[in-house]
């Protein structure tokens, strides 16, 4: 019973892993290329989530479709906020873009406020279940793995076969480098920050297949703190590090739960964001750079 | 072919150039020479535009290019190969030279600007396929020429293109930067510390100190002169 309960979880844990994954792509893009720290990521996630229910809710359309819309919400957002106020910021002192990262996501959380309302929210895309033997998974979590794979696939064909790509990996790794070879520098930043939420709000239409009561203004908070471990867990600066960072994190954080729930007296949800924060600390403690290591 | 007037900049508040002035003649090697934080590198930086040009002015081929961006530059034929390399680490040699050939028309070039850079420094052809933090600091520094040459330069700029290397070396690094001048028709601005070595390639030269010129005149008329090189080189 235990033994069915733990591969059970381990099976739900890649899935959410792999979508924990694609949600951190984005921040772990941004701090790759600018050396910004999206502190309002979380925010940005919930936009997506929005854009989902909005979807699905109001226009009676199927969340997938909600993807594209979301990554080009993503897009404008991001190539707004860089013109406004990250441009001004890049050579400035790092407090400046944490303000002002951490300010945006209140600005969003509140315009979401004051557009939808402050209370929780959900919707339910009923297709299915899938029957393993030891578990049932909605099909609509599976079909949101799928998708965190694609996207993660999608990009990784971007960055190592595009021109714009190519330009992304070598501000990476040399910005001077970069410019001496006649790449717009600033242009490649407004790109991989405009990439990157609109990475990030993307992700959030697949979240919302995981909770379907949990949408909400303030849902972002949490995300973000999670987020920062799955970026850390996969050095920081990579994408594909991240992605696998939240593979990591999804099976720590269902399995953990089995375990928690065993223990009488404990709320296990409460104990799992304990957990992760206990592993983020030991990991700044002990390796610093990631435990993937970063390409 | 490059002509800079009363340029100004600097970093934050810091007023680093104070009013340079000087001419590049088409199919030279132009030497600027002077001590250290003399504004030598925020020079050449500035010309190109990674470092914001307060004022003044620079034309190249009788266009005033001053406030245009890097890669426009870049996209006109001016090349710079940084102080410090600032090679691709994780990409190899061959991957490091293509990213010189980014834009569209280098690119439309790329095959034989590559058999340019291969005839010129046949080792970098022999390590095409290593990774360019794995080489050595000579390697090093022939790939970051080489990737200079694959923008199809008509102008380049080296910033202290010797430091760091064996005497040996820097003594084929300075032979390189003679032969751009007479095998590929570059014109050449030199920044160095090594002032006999430099003033040995070069037709002109100018001496720099607090954002200013202080002097020039040909390599002779330098060396001939017990004040300038007491008061500004130091020999």
């Amino acid at each position: 019973m235990f033994l069915e309960q733990l591969s059970g979880n381990l099976v739900q844990g890649v899935v959410l892993g792999s979508v924990y994954g694609m949600a951190t792509m984005g921040l772990s893009l941004i701090f790759g290329v600018l050396k910004v720290v999206n502190v309002g990521h979380g925010a940005f996630v919930m936009v997506g989530a929005f854009v989902a229910l909005f979807f699905f809710n109001t226009l009676g359309l199927n969340p997938i479709f909600a993807i594209p819309a979301a990554f080009a919400v993503g897009i404008a957002l991001g190539l707004t906020f860089y013109y406004a106020a990250i441009r001004k910021l890049l050579h400035a002192p790092e407090l400046a873009t944490l303000l002002a990262t951490f300010s945006a996501g209140v600005l969003l959380e509140e315009t979401i406020k004051m557009i939808f309302g402050s209370e929780f929210r959900g919707y339910n895309w009923d297709v299915g279940n899938i029957d393993l033997v030891f578990t049932a998974l909605p099909m609509s979590k599976i079909l949101a793995a799928l998708g965190s794979v694609l996207i993660a696939v999608l990009l990784y064909v971007w960055f190592k076969r595009t021109r714009a790509g190519s330009a992304m990996r070598s501000v990476v790794e040399d910005s001077q480098g970069a410019r001496v070879c006649g790449i717009n520098v600033d242009g490649v930043y407004a790109m991989s920050f405009a990439l990157g939420i609109g990475l990030t709000v993307a992700s959030g239409v697949l979240l919302t297949m995981f909770i379907p009561v949990g949408i909400n203004p303030y849902m972002g908070g949490g995300y973000t703190l999670k987020a920062f471990v799955i970026a850390v867990l996969g050095g920081l600066s990579s994408p594909y590090g991240a992605f696998f960072g939240g593979l990591v994190f999804g099976l720590i954080e269902n399995t953990s739960y089995t375990v928690f729930a065993l223990i009488p007296g404990v709320e296990p949800f409460a104990l799992t964001r304990f957990l992760s924060f206990l592993i983020l600390l030991i990991i700044l403690l002990i390796r610093p750079t990631g435990i993937i290591k970063a390409k | 072919m490059l002509t800079v007037q009363a340029l100004e900049s600097g970093y934050g508040a810091m007023q680093v150039l104070w009013h340079p002035e000087l001419e590049i003649e088409k199919g030279s090697i132009t030497s600027l020479l002077g001590p250290n934080g003399a504004g030598k590198s925020t020079l050449l930086e500035t010309i190109l535009g990674s470092v914001r040009p307060w004022g003044g002015q620079v034309l190249y081929e009788n266009r005033d290019i001053t406030f245009l961006s890097s890669h426009r530059k870049v996209e006109m034929g001016l090349a710079l190969v940084p102080e410090g390399k600032h090679l691709f680490p994780n990409m190899t040699v061959y991957e490091n030279l293509l990213m010189g050939a980014y834009l569209k028309k280098a690119y439309e070039h790329r095959e034989e600007s590559l058999d340019i850079v291969y005839t010129l420094f046949p080792r970098l052809k022999e390590r095409s396929r290593q990774m360019a933090g794995l080489l050595s600091g000579g390697e090093q520094q022939m790939t970051t020429i080489g990737r200079a040459l694959m923008t199809k330069p008509r102008l380049m700029m080296l910033d202290e293109p010797s430091q760091g290397l064996a005497p040996k070396l820097a003594a084929e690094v300075f032979e390189t930067i003679e032969k751009l001048k007479s095998d590929i028709g570059l014109t050449i601005l030199l920044v160095e510390q090594n002032a006999d070595a430099s003033l040995g390639a070069a037709d002109y030269a100018y001496i720099m100190h607090e954002g200013k010129i202080k002097a020039s005149g040909t390599p002779d008329e330098i060396k001939a002169s017990r004040e300038i090189r007491e008061a500004f080189l130091g020999v």
